[in-house]
């Protein structure tokens, strides 16, 4: 009784709302104290930091959930806490704070500085073709939609429709429509009981007024189809460590540990580390700092789902430098997983499925080949590129390796060389959780610093 | 009174619990419970979606209380009590239970066990919520002002971050100067700035801000209070006074930024103290800075230059497990340094395994270049070092030429040592700041929560906390100012009233109490003529240590009484 109300109360709060996104709106005018852009786990901090001090914060993320990367982690070193679990009440927290505007689907433009404390922006709201507002998360258009393509928010493992909920424990949690995928057939539209789906959604542009800006952009992992001498994309049963992270996640897509090939469970998995780090040939010479802990981390987990498989490391150096790292690296020595020292220089494909990687065996100084039913590449992290251009009038610096420079990198480490925008997380350059929080706690004091700092004030700008 | 009516939900926790309990069992065991108007199973309970149910179950059904049966309260306890507030619930008629760490986790051999265990637990929070009462806040003026204890690096900025945001400060340091252990060192690794400019860099910056007082020479030796008011005693030695004058100061937080100590080798680890040229790398540090022209030990000059690494860390025997993070980079920077600044330098670095994460990355490439030669031994077989008739040799068994058996007659034994906790520090103890293993000082929460501690009010930042370099030090001390300023700057702190009380009728007066109580929280009063315990609200933490030493039972826990705890322990049973 009461939720047909409800229904009805909604359905008439739609109709002025699709008028007015119909005709030719004139662009809105919107104030904040901070634009932090990116919501992954750096931006999230640092937005609830701002808020929790008092200040407005308007939270950006072009992905249809907030939650970044972390989000669809399955567990998290060297803690082994479930990923999901800890990172849901935080995107919880930072979606309900009531000092927080969050838009997903977004995008930040013409950041332009006029004065201290003074910036103008551009924010491009993309059509999600569904009112969040109303949607209940039923899954109903989902069941209805024809279209089936590869689900990006589970790496491709599986599919997803056109009409979908990105994933379980996304936030917002409401559908959104693949325009470039969808028929129009309307069937979505049809089957949804709250009417919230909406065809006629225009992208919306809005001026932006902020004091502040942090950049929280993350980083992006090297595509391993670079390096065609792996087979990744070829040969069918070589995952990156990323999609091995979905395989394990309590969300997981098959339910348990599966090679695509076939759907056989594996018995015996290696993990090649650095692909795309510490390589100069692909023009990364940089170390990613996570890829050592995040494969050590899948290990353990598939020794624990996998009680009879061998896992395999091949590794050039472990770096397990962080807290309770290296007591997590002995573990797994101390659990069963292999741990090899060597570069592989070629993998190749059996006509079972099975791959033949080549490598030199350091420790005992020649080649070798070994044969794995299933290979997981660790692939390394790069910089998300073109944050540079978000900026109208000023420049902001880059550091030799694409990622956000840091004007004074020991002693100020969240400053770039625009005055007044600060940078958190991986967007400086790799780091794991804990230093990525550590980070986004750095931005977020200098930014409060910045904010409280009367403009003409010599000393607010030391 | 009309019955009570409770919501309960059992979660999943996306497999971590379902996996071992049958959480549907679990459900149906609970529902016929009179007080139980619906019970219901949930993926992530703490997910938005489940979140935005609870409160419209909540608000539709008229309930007096929720229960939420998942993981450790310590994740999740504040996440349940703000949505019973969403939905106009008094946020103490919330009850957790906790079947993730206490049944499926634990028991994950025993599927069945796990299942009952689960339902036992449940109804012991059903048991405890049919006594559960709305309760208020206690709230609190806060002082706008914060102790950070140690002025290095990390408390200098943290000093000057929270000077920035209008909130007092007092820069404690031990030693009669600023600047810590970076003030001893040259050259800094990415950056054209040495040790003690940057030092004196900050401190010019400490000095502009009226509202830092920098008590040097300084140490704190009483605590009291809690969070939002804290009472510290400090004294401050002088020149012709051991004994110093004792300052009384008034915070409403605390920044530890303490430290850390360069591990000191034992007696013959890796021949130490067998001949002079064996040294530390602090001491190699200290010449290449100070030297010029040639490099010169003991009169005589230094050419072979073999670096041991991971002396007091990552130890198979020892104490210290731990990798130490920053000593790989320092070292090929400061063999890098010495190889540019003096002439015929051959680094020989005798690693286990290098760890030049990130873009440190840069200058190991760099010292390859240059032609340094690395080394690594098996991880359970280190490289040795013999010292006879004057030489110095070191020994290896070595990987990368597949386990050939190497050695090196060093002019020069550099022994890389770790960081290592303060051991000269008592504010551990004194601010009841727990240790890890590594007995460095632990965080609330590893991944999420990496500044704060278990004492609400007192942050840490820096390498009181672990090993770090410099960025991330003074990243962690940015972080630490940034939660010491939230709590600090409404100038009014809400606190939890699940403290103790006690039943002046029953209380004798016979100081059990006082003793167990770990807070300073219990002091002895007249009343009435009688003297008895009396309660200070603000300073109790409601942890129940004072209820079971209390022979005539006057004592009573706030949501935790005797009734409460015994009809928990009935539904356990």
């Amino acid at each position: 009784m009461n939720k047909e109300i409800i229904i009805q109360e909604d359905v008439t709060q739609n109709v002025p709302l699709q008028g007015d996104l119909g005709g030719k709106t004139p662009i809105k005018n919107i104030t904040y104290d901070a634009l932090v852009v990116g919501a992954g786990i750096a931006g999230g901090e640092t937005a609830l930091n701002l808020a929790n001090t008092g200040y407005k914060v308007l939270l950006v993320d072009k992905e249809l959930s907030v939650g970044g990367k972390m989000i669809m982690l399955s567990k998290v070193f060297p803690t082994l806490d479930c990923a999901a679990c800890i990172t849901t009440p935080k995107v919880s927290e930072i979606s309900r704070h009531p000092n927080i505007t969050i838009f997903t689907g977004s995008e930040v433009s013409n950041i332009k500085k006029i004065n201290d404390n003074e910036f103008t922006a551009k924010v491009t709201k993309h059509p999600r073709y569904v009112h969040i507002e109303d949607c209940t998360a039923c899954q109903l258009c989902e069941k209805a939609c024809p279209v089936n393509v590869r689900d990006q928010y589970q790496f491709g493992l599986i599919g997803r429709k056109a009409a979908f909920i990105p994933f379980s424990i996304c936030s917002p949690k409401a559908a959104a429509i693949d325009i470039d995928n969808c028929t129009l057939c309307g069937a979505c539209e049809k089957a949804c009981p709250t009417n919230c789906i909406d065809f006629t959604m225009e992208t919306e542009e809005m001026n932006l007024h902020v004091k502040t800006v942090v950049l929280a952009t993350g980083f992006k992992l090297f595509d391993p189809e670079n390096m065609p001498r792996y087979g990744y994309g070829k040969f069918k049963n070589i995952l990156t460590a990323q999609q091995m992270e979905r395989e394990l996640a309590p969300t997981r897509p098959y339910n348990t540990i599966l090679r695509p090939g076939d759907g056989k469970v594996p018995d015996k998995i290696a993990y090649v580390l650095c692909v795309g780090s510490r390589d100069a040939s692909v023009g990364n010479p940089l170390c990613s700092q996570i890829c050592c802990m995040y494969s050590i981390k899948q290990a353990q987990l598939l020794m624990g789902a996998l009680p009879m498989a061998d896992v395999t490391i091949y590794y050039i150096n472990i770096r397990s430098f962080g807290k309770g790292f290296e007591e997590f690296y002995q573990q797994a020595k101390g659990m069963g997983v292999n741990f090899v020292k060597g570069k592989i220089g070629k993998i190749s494909e059996k006509e079972n499925g099975n791959l033949i990687l080549r490598y030199e065996d350091i420790n005992e100084g020649r080649l070798q080949e070994a044969e794995h039913d299933m290979v997981i590449l660790s692939t390394g992290v790069l910089p998300n590129t073109g944050i540079e251009k978000f900026f109208d009038n000023q420049t902001l610096a880059l550091d030799p390796f694409n990622f956000v420079g840091q004007s004074d990198a020991l002693i100020s480490p969240a400053k770039t060389s625009i005055d007044g925008v600060f940078v958190a997380g991986t967007a400086i350059g790799p780091m794991d959780i804990p230093d990525t929080i550590l980070s986004a706690g750095a931005a977020s004091s200098e930014a409060i610093s910045y904010l409280l700092a009367p403009p003409t004030s010599p000393k607010g700008r030391l | 009174m009309k019955p009570k009516k409770i919501g309960v939900y059992i979660c999943h926790c996306g497999g971590n619990i379902s996996d071992y309990v049958d959480v549907e069992k679990v459900r149906q065991s609970v529902e016929g419970e009179d007080v139980v108007f619906i019970a219901k199973t949930t993926m992530f309970a703490c997910s938005d979606a489940n979140q935005r149910d609870m409160v419209e179950d909540i608000k539709q059904n008229e309930l007096d209380g929720v229960i939420v049966a998942s993981c450790s309260p310590k994740l999740h306890l504040l996440t349940f009590r703000n949505v019973s507030v969403r939905a106009d619930l008094n946020k103490y008629t919330y009850v957790h239970a906790n079947i993730r760490e206490q049944a499926s986790w634990a028991h994950s051999d025993n599927k069945a066990a796990a299942t009952e265990k689960a339902i036992h637990l449940v109804k012991a929070a059903i048991a405890k919520s049919r006594y559960a009462q709305a309760l208020e806040t206690n709230k609190i003026k806060t002082t706008k002002a914060v102790a950070v204890v140690g002025a290095g690096v990390a408390g200098m900025k943290a000093a000057i971050t929270l000077a920035q945001k209008d909130t007092h400060v007092f820069l404690i340091e031990k030693m009669p100067a600023v600047g810590g252990h970076v003030a001893e060192w040259g050259s800094l690794f990415s950056t054209n700035e040495t040790g003690s400019e940057m030092v004196n860099r900050l401190y010019n910056e400490v000095k502009q801000y009226d509202n830092i007082s920098v008590m040097t020479n300084s140490e704190v030796i009483e605590n009291k209070g809690s969070v939002g008011n804290i009472m510290l005693k400090v004294r401050t030695k002088t020149e012709n006074d051991n004994e110093g004058h004792i300052a009384e100061i008034n915070v409403g937080s605390v920044l530890m930024a303490t430290g850390f100590d360069h591990y000191t080798p034992e007696e013959g680890e890796f021949g130490y103290h067998s001949s002079d040229k064996i040294i530390t790398l602090p001491e190699f540090k200290r010449m290449v800075d100070t030297q010029n022209g040639k490099l010169v030990h003991n009169g005589k000059e230094v050419k072979n230059i073999a670096y041991i690494y991971c002396v007091g860390s990552r130890q198979t025997e020892g104490e210290n497990t731990y990798c130490s993070r920053n000593c790989c980079t320092s070292t090929i920077h400061a063999a890098v340094t010495a190889k540019n600044k003096f002439a015929g330098i051959h680094n020989f670095h005798f690693t286990r395994g290098l760890r030049t994460y990130g873009k440190q990355e840069i200058i190991y490439a760099e010292s390859l270049r240059q032609g340094d030669i690395y080394l690594q031994s098996y991880e359970e077989d280190p490289a040795t070092v013999i010292a006879e008739n004057n030489k110095v040799i070191v020994k290896i068994n070595d990987i990368l030429t597949s386990g050939k058996e190497l050695e090196v007659e060093a002019d020069l034994v550099v022994l890389v040592t770790g960081m290592v906790p303060r051991t000269d520090s008592n504010m551990g103890p004194l601010f009841k700041i727990p240790k890890g293993r590594d007995k460095f000082f632990t965080e609330v929460h590893m991944k999420l929560r990496p500044v704060e501690t278990v004492i609400d009010g007192i942050t840490i930042a820096g390498t009181c906390q672990g090993p770090k370099n410099i960025a991330e030090s003074v990243n962690s001390a940015l972080s630490a100012a940034t939660k010491s300023y939230t709590i600090l700057n409404k100038g009014e702190l809400e606190t939890d009233p699940l403290v103790a009380t006690i039943d002046p009728e029953k209380c004798t007066w016979c100081g059990a109490c006082e003793e167990a109580c770990p807070f300073d929280a219990i002091i002895k009063t007249d009343k009435n003529g009688k003297t008895i315990a009396e309660i200070n609200n603000t300073v109790c933490k409601g942890c129940g240590m004072c209820a079971p030493v209390c022979d005539p039972d006057a004592v009573n826990l706030i949501a935790c009484s005797s009734k409460e705890i015994m009809s928990m322990i009935d539904a356990l049973v």
